[in-house]
């Protein structure tokens, strides 16, 4: 499978119809695409700032209640992508930018992955005002780090044409 | 008099960085993106606490997120006003900017309302009632300012 195939798997959908004929249905997608994003990097500024001990008089335990908002926002996101993606996808499949953007996702899925498999049920046994140990606060910084480029990758996907 | 300092700042150098300059825009856009998902994150976080999400919090431990909230905020307000020398003779006119304008300054104001009310300890109801006023006034700031790239009217 060529990346023209996947292009054009996109092209014969009927999403990439929808959005092409309803004038509404992009500016709809951007703005739930922003209101998704600070819905998840909200949520993640929470969970990672107690474990980076930004206020660690927090019961961890109660902060990870902010984990579905971010898994919420996260979806809004993935679905309005996939719009942007449908729409034009021989633009989006070869642009640099969104390249990019596609693996610093994975990036970050992997540090989630790790971050829930790895240091989850330990993070949930800490106390009130306990310092998260310094694995914990790795994965917070690197989750917050990545994010920003994510952020940084898709505003430059207007710029980055191949 | 107002026209005459616009077309002066858009004219100025920043308009013209902003306008005329390879990585300007991109640079200031991306800029504006990351204040926003930080000062929005952390509004909507302190809205859906204090209507009751995750009651465990103490809401007051927000406070701490305000100063990560503050840098999206001066971020935002350094880079908007960048943004809006690109284009201020129009951009100032367009409804979609005005309506944002306001709902950002109406959302700063209810979430300082909405902290004042958690602080003095007062009934649950109006504290929830400016928390969700807060969030909407937020969500519409967020909605014009994507709306400004399509109604330039």
């Amino acid at each position: 499978m060529t990346m023209q195939d996947v292009a054009d798997f996109f092209t014969s959908s009927i999403v990439h119809k929808w959005i092409i004929e309803q004038f509404w249905l992009f500016p709809l997608c951007e703005t739930l695409h922003f209101i998704g994003l600070s819905f998840m990097f909200g949520a993640l500024l929470v969970v990672d700032g107690r474990i980076l001990g930004l206020c660690k008089f927090v019961s961890m335990k109660e902060s990870m209640k902010f984990i579905p908002v971010a898994i919420a926002g996260f979806a809004v996101n993935l679905t309005t992508g996939y719009f942007f993606m449908t729409s034009d996808p021989n633009n989006y499949i070869y642009n640099y930018g969104f390249q990019w953007k596609m693996i610093m996702i994975v990036v970050a899925g992997i540090n989630a992955l790790w971050f829930w498999f790895g240091e989850h049920k330990q993070l949930l046994a800490l106390a009130d005002g306990e310092e998260a140990p310094f694995r914990a606060k790795v994965i917070a910084l690197i989750s917050i780090l990545v994010w920003i480029s994510v952020i940084i990758l898709g505003r430059m996907i207007p710029y980055t044409d191949n | 008099m107002l026209m005459d300092f616009l077309l002066w700042y858009e004219n100025g150098p920043v308009g013209v960085f902003v306008r005329e300059s390879l990585w300007g825009y991109p640079f200031v856009l991306t800029s504006h993106a990351i204040g926003m998902a930080t000062v929005m994150g952390v509004a909507l976080m302190t809205c859906m606490r204090v209507m009751g999400y995750a009651k465990g919090v103490s809401v007051l431990a927000f406070d701490k997120l305000f100063t990560v909230g503050w840098a999206g905020f001066l971020l935002n307000l350094w880079s908007g006003i960048m943004l809006f020398a690109g284009s201020a003779s129009m951009y100032f006119f367009q409804w979609t900017f005005q309506l944002k304008i306001g709902a950002i300054l109406l959302g700063g104001v209810l979430l300082k309302v909405v902290m004042n009310s958690v602080r003095s300890n007062q009934s649950g109801w109006v504290q929830k009632f400016w928390a969700a006023l807060c969030m909407t006034s937020w969500l519409v700031g967020v909605t014009t300012g994507r709306l400004m790239a399509y109604i330039t009217a």
